[in-house]
């Protein structure tokens, strides 16, 4: 009776160890005839929530695209209907909400790829998620291609699993400073050289997360570089209910200009209470996010004229970009709003994990990988205004440009116009910054 | 100077912290009831003001009667349709029941009004400043602050001077007690609701001049409102009203001497830190609260 006990202990141990072997083989064949998971994690609701629509937006525009046929757009992933080296086998992407939470990240990415069997992983927008999120990517050997985080030390860990589609902060601020250098040689459309020591002073706000303050040493080091004075720095949290404080530090330090590396809410809030004060800077910029989403332009109307943003896309850009015109044109017919420099970078992400699979042939992550070190996406692809996506050894994608759009009230409506690189120029710019006075 | 002007931008913040916690902590003291919905109360006052603004056209002041009686409406609604039946439930049940209503006020203005960012953009007060010598302050806030103290002074003269308030106040030291004495404790409670709701609709309204208006908004002052009703000592109407101007000064000033120290040690980022350090010394040390009463 006791062998027979131990026979039978000893078969359930061996049928449930075979189970745990076989199981992921064959939910993984499945999964390659049919279709193909990509795991997204956004912050989709709570105090990022506006952002997050934009986003998945963004990436179910480009599923859209890639499952169907619309051969008008003249692209390839639009002709596909599928990814035809994996016999038209379709993505679905897996949408996961992170509220803005690293822990809560690093939780959901684990759990897309232990239950969800995901192929690979796609996000997240905060550079502080997406840190947590790219280190379970790289623990559990799972493919990670991020569309919208800009923190430069992303992709400076070393990691084997990871690659960035967009430019990061260095390039935009980089971007920055050689506008600031351009206002002074009077290159910028509609201005005569402005002096240096007029925009000499500067003072920058960051969040205090991964991102912002990632930024702030890139501004610094900057400055220096291009022989400005930093007169005030400062990092806040940008939950924080109230930004009188921080404001007024800014405001007291009487700064040239203005930076910025702000979320939405906190972006609002900014403008509203710097309004309130009457602030006087001559250039007001913002690093994108906060600055560039729909709300803050819908919310702040006339206020946000001649505030200046880095973004990546701006409508604009289809006077130069004929597949971006196309697809824009798609997107605000389905959702009512112009792409945007998040859902465009979403919509690029998407593309990229398309041509990715495509190239590798397999759902297999070391096909995968191979296949993403060597891609090369050519600019007639893509709807940013770049020179493609092609990565190099940390991930970063190289070919990847920046743009600085300036706000622009004009008879009730508020444009958001090109104003570098100066040859894209689409406006004469507004100087010096009065709005709030 | 700029020591000045944040001492000033720390009162006004203050007085809107103070107006906000008033009606927690009058919810607390009547019933030792945590109301953590608070924040979707004040959430939906300025919602209130926002529709009624752009569907009526009128100024936005003129809606904070309408965002006081919404608020006490959705106090009477909450007090007879939900926590009148918590209150039959073990401690845990007050705790969770105050939290759902919280999820389904959020969700429900999710539902309502999507999870777009408004702002009211045009009104006497909206975007308007008040220029005192080299001070820019602004106009919402002032007149924050003064709503704040009438209705400090009418909420004080109501519980301290009326017939209402001392039976408001039985019910509070000890419900049994009061109910013999013929006091019909129950709409004791439900008052306390009412003018909890009323005063954080009218702190919504105001708020809705020259804050943006969002689903998730109320979670941003709760914290805080938590903050200064524990500090001032639950259920205090006077402790209240000092610890939230406490909390204003300190959570303005404190940044400013960083700067004027010209260090970055002493910044902005570590600005709630000290608000909750406070309050933690005062957990810790004088548990009841600055003003609280001794049990």
């Amino acid at each position: 009776m006791v062998m027979k006990k131990g026979l039978f202990l000893s078969l359930l141990v061996l049928a449930v160890a075979m189970g745990l072997l076989i199981g992921p083989f064959a939910g993984g064949v499945a999964a390659k005839a049919k279709e193909i998971k990509i795991g997204v994690i956004y912050p989709l609701s709570g105090a990022f929530a506006a952002a997050g629509r934009d986003l998945r937006n963004g990436a179910e525009l480009a599923l859209d695209v890639l499952n169907n046929r619309y051969p008008e757009l003249g692209i390839s992933i639009a002709k596909w209907e599928g990814i035809p080296s994996l016999k038209g086998a379709k993505i679905k992407l897996i949408f996961a909400d992170h509220r803005g939470e690293p822990g809560r990240g690093a939780d959901l990415a684990k759990r897309l790829i232990m239950d969800e069997k995901v192929v690979g992983l796609m996000g997240c927008y905060h550079s502080s998620v997406t840190k947590t999120v790219s280190a379970v990517a790289e623990r559990y050997g799972v493919p990670m291609i991020n569309g919208s985080s800009t923190s430069p030390v992303l992709t400076k860990r070393g990691f084997k699993w990871f690659w960035r589609t967009t430019p990061h902060d260095e390039t935009f601020t980089k971007d920055l400073f050689e506008f600031l250098k351009g206002l002074t040689e009077g290159k910028v459309r509609g201005l005569k050289a402005v002096p240096k020591e007029e925009i000499k002073r500067i003072a920058y706000a960051c969040e205090n997360t991964e991102w912002g303050s990632s930024v702030a040493k890139v501004i610094e080091q900057m400055a220096k570089e291009y022989g400005f004075d930093v007169v005030k720095g400062i990092l806040y949290s940008a939950k924080s209910p109230d930004l009188t404080t921080e404001s007024q530090a800014l405001v007291a330090a009487k700064p040239d200009c203005m930076l910025f590396t702000s979320y939405i809410s906190d972006a609002i809030l900014f403008v509203r209470t710097l309004k309130s004060m009457k602030a006087s800077p001559k250039v007001v910029w913002g690093q994108d996010a906060g600055f560039e989403i729909p709300d803050f332009r819908a919310t702040l109307g006339k206020d946000v004229h001649g505030i200046l943003t880095r973004t990546v896309f701006i409508p604009k850009v289809v006077k130069v970009k004929k597949a971006a015109g196309k697809i824009n044109a798609l997107f605000k017919k389905r959702y009512g709003t112009d792409l945007t420099g998040a859902s465009g970078r979403a919509f690029v992400a998407l593309q990229t994990w398309a041509h990715v699979l495509n190239a590798a042939g397999s759902t297999d992550p070391k096909a995968i990988q191979k296949a993403a070190n060597e891609l090369f996406i050519p600019a007639e692809e893509l709807i940013m205004p770049w020179g493609g996506v092609k990565f190099d050894k940390t991930g970063q994608n190289v070919l990847g440009t920046g743009l600085i759009g300036q706000y622009q009230a004009k008879g009730g409506k508020v444009e958001l116009e090109i104003v570098y690189p100066f040859d894209l120029a689409t406006a004469d710019m507004v100087y010096p910054f009065t709005t709030w006075k | 100077m700029v020591l000045a002007d944040a001492f000033i931008q720390g009162i006004l913040m203050g007085f809107l912290f103070a107006l906000i916690s008033l009606g927690l902590t009058i919810i607390f003291g009547v019933m030792d009831i945590v109301n953590f919905a608070h924040g979707e109360f004040l959430m939906l006052g300025m919602y209130t003001a926002y529709c009624l603004s752009i569907s009526l056209g009128v100024d936005p002041l003129v809606t904070l009667p309408l965002c006081g009686a919404v608020g006490a409406l959705l106090g009477l609604v909450s007090y007879y349709g939900l926590v009148r039946y918590l209150l039959r439930g073990p401690m845990v049940a007050q705790l969770l029941g105050t939290f759902g209503l919280m999820l389904f006020l959020r969700y429900l203005a999710v539902f309502l009004w999507g999870i777009d960012y408004r702002m009211i953009k045009k009104g006497l007060l909206v975007g308007k400043s008040l220029t005192v010598g080299p001070f820019h302050l602004d106009m919402t806030k002032v007149v924050c602050a003064l709503l704040s103290l009438v209705a400090f002074t009418v909420v004080s003269w109501i519980i301290f001077k009326t017939r209402v308030g001392k039976a408001l106040r039985a019910t509070s030291i000890n419900r049994e007690a009061a109910s013999y004495m013929g006091i019909k404790t129950e709409r004791m409670n439900a008052l306390a609701w009412a003018m909890g709701g009323i005063t954080v609709g009218i702190a919504g309204g105001l708020l809705a001049n020259f804050y943006y208006i969002y689903p998730m908004v109320g979670l941003l002052f709760v914290m805080i409102a938590f903050a200064t009703v524990a500090l001032g000592g639950f259920g205090s109407i006077k402790g209240a009203f000092f610890a939230g101007i406490l909390i204003g000064i300190l959570e303005t000033v404190f940044p400013i001497i960083g700067h004027l120290l010209k260090t970055s040690i002493i910044g902005p980022h570590y600005k709630m830190t000290i608000v909750y350090l406070a309050y933690f010394l005062v957990v810790v040390f004088r548990p009841r609260g600055l003003f609280g009463w001794e049990q």
